[in-house]
């Protein structure tokens, strides 16, 4: 089984559109399984016409713990407030206490470990959801979501790899298509980590270049083989020019170039896949899943 | 007053929102751009400024001293980030991609035998056009922990009092870095599409914004392709006021496509919305 990420460092290039028209048409040959491993926006399941409320069940996810407080006990030493590594912790002056900040809280527990009263202690916190559908399309879709102002996406984008493994492996499946966020940050380290091919998306601005050029050094600090889409490449082709130099020079395999139109926001809107919105759209997209069969035999 | 420019959907717009305001608001303001999207700050690139390199950012990270260590396995307990391996009978392997930077293994280690050593995790740089100041940070590639990066991003702000706006450019998504920009801040832009997908992701940014307790406005762009309506629900379900729409235009594209700003009529009348909130 291969594991196909598709990444990009800026946001908006176009990642969530390419992966569902690719789940569609790799669906008609393999089976797969495709994973929105943007747990902080996940936009993949509307892109195929599915809301949040057509998945079966959500399971909620406990990945984190939060520092949690008795006042009684605390005897107003201020040594949590000094080990505090992420500013989570404030001192109320008037009252001589700690208040905590469950928005900044890591829940790492050093307030905990430090504190000579035994005041604190972490408690579990639901951060996030997981689901996963069987999409009209011939694959199943699983997603994850972020609790609002929960931190450790990260672990919950973990916890939707694991899903999609565990179907992959009941369904046999021959793929897994994982799409991840936008930047470089926890939740993109975590959908990357274990993939076997990475498709990174981009397009021909210098904002979006810049923002690749870091999104494959992430990639290749964890040495996974890649290849590149430049998405919209019409809007400015000698910048197009640029970035395949730039893949040139480097030995970067060009996977595809898509054009800018209009008809990618009008099938957006009608929530359906380019490819299924509009046919004539289907060889170019093919195209690209030839090269990227072509890759990841190498 | 410090006004951050977030959005939820990555490629909305953000920086070009962030940007454009910045330019139009310092022809009669004293402004300072903050950019927080630390993972892949961007601002510099369309305002042409070359930044100087101010400061390094690092975050603490456990170093064992073997002659101390009694290979309790203590340290891998506490550890929630299973940044320390530990096997019975050796000593504790510590997997530096992994840690934090919380220091509960030096807090826990019963014989001391734990030392805080440093890992760089970021850069912050300066620079400026004209007079708009731009103070950016970008992370070192593998960290996970990118908040502590925005944190002193903020921290390093002098004399905050000189600016009469703040613009905070933030990272997409609704994750700990980007609650790390938000947080402070006295209004939030939050720029996004007429696409379901935007829509989408501005409710979550609304529902983050709400917890917060920091007001939105939101800057609708490019208006005119797609379908209007799916925002224009949510700012009445929200009681949030659109502020501002930007259609959808080849100049803007072009320029920035250049790495240029741009400048407008939609921009400059936005401004001027913004200027009437400056504190008096």
């Amino acid at each position: 089984m291969k594991r196909i990420t598709i990444l990009s460092g800026k946001g908006g290039t176009g990642k969530t559109t390419l992966s569902s028209n690719l789940a569609i048409l790799l669906s008609k040959n393999k089976k797969i399984i495709v994973a929105d491993c943007d747990s902080d926006a996940p936009n993949l399941g509307l892109a195929l016409g599915i809301q949040e409320k057509d998945f079966p069940s959500w399971k909620k996810v406990q990945t984190n713990e939060k520092a949690v407080f008795d006042k009684e006990k605390c005897n107003s030493c201020k040594k949590c407030l000094e080990v505090c590594n992420f500013g989570a912790i404030k001192w109320d002056n008037k009252k001589n206490k700690p208040v905590f900040n469950n928005f900044l809280c890591e829940g790492c527990g050093s307030c905990m470990l430090i504190c000579p009263n035994k005041a604190i202690n972490l408690i579990k916190v639901n951060n996030g959801k997981i689901s996963f559908v069987k999409t009209k399309y011939n694959f199943s879709l699983v997603s994850g979501q972020l609790k609002i102002g929960s931190t450790g996406s990260g672990k919950v984008v973990g916890l939707i790899k694991e899903k999609a493994e565990k179907l992959a492996k009941k369904e046999k499946a021959e793929i897994i298509l994982v799409d991840s966020a936008a930047g470089v940050g926890c939740p993109v380290i975590a959908s990357i980590q274990g993939s076997d091919f990475i498709v990174a998306v981009t397009e021909p601005t210098p904002s979006a270049l810049h923002d690749l050029k870091r999104a494959l050094r992430t990639v290749e600090h964890f040495r996974i083989p890649y290849g590149i889409i430049i998405n919209k490449y019409d809007l400015n082709k000698k910048f197009s020019k640029k970035i395949e130099k730039f893949m040139e020079k480097y030995n970067i395999p060009l996977l595809g170039k898509i054009p800018y139109n209009k008809k990618f926001v009008r099938a957006l809107v009608n929530l359906t896949p380019i490819v299924v919105y509009d046919k004539e759209f289907e060889p170019l997209f093919k195209k690209i899943i030839e090269k990227i069969n072509k890759e990841i035999k190498k | 007053m410090k006004i951050a420019i977030t959005g939820g959907k990555g490629g909305t717009g953000k920086s070009t929102v962030a940007t454009a305001l910045a330019v139009e608001l310092s022809k009669k303001n004293k402004v300072l751009l903050l950019d927080a999207d630390v993972d892949c700050p961007n601002d510099h690139i369309i305002l042409n400024i070359k930044r100087k390199k101010i400061k390094e950012v690092y975050q603490p990270i456990p170093k064992f001293d073997f002659n101390k260590c009694k290979k309790c396995g203590r340290c891998a307990e506490v550890c929630r980030e299973h940044a320390i391996v530990f096997i019975k009978d050796k000593y504790p392997i510590l997997i530096p991609e992994q840690c934090i930077g919380c220091s509960a293994c030096m807090i826990a280690c019963p014989n001391n035998a734990i030392d805080k050593d440093k890992k760089k995790i970021g850069t912050i740089y300066s620079g400026n056009r004209k007079n708009l100041n731009l103070l950016s940070a970008e992370t070192e590639i593998g960290v996970e922990e990118e908040s502590p990066v925005v944190n002193a991003l903020k921290d390093h702000i002098k004399n905050k009092e000189e600016y009469d706006f703040i613009l905070i450019d933030t990272s997409p998504g609704t994750h700990c870095n980007v609650i790390s920009a938000l947080q402070g801040c006295e209004l939030a832009f939050c720029v996004t599409e007429p696409t379901p997908l935007g829509a989408h992701d501005l409710k979550l940014t609304l529902d983050l914004l709400k917890k917060l307790k920091v007001p939105a406005k939101i800057i609708l762009n490019r208006a005119d392709i797609g379908n209007k309506n799916l925002i224009k629900e949510l700012a009445k379900e929200y009681k949030i006021e659109i502020i501002a729409e930007i259609p959808y235009s080849k100049k803007i594209l072009k320029l920035y496509s250049k790495g240029k700003p741009i400048e407008n009529e939609n921009i400059k009348k936005t401004a001027e919305k913004i200027n009437k909130f400056k504190k008096k």
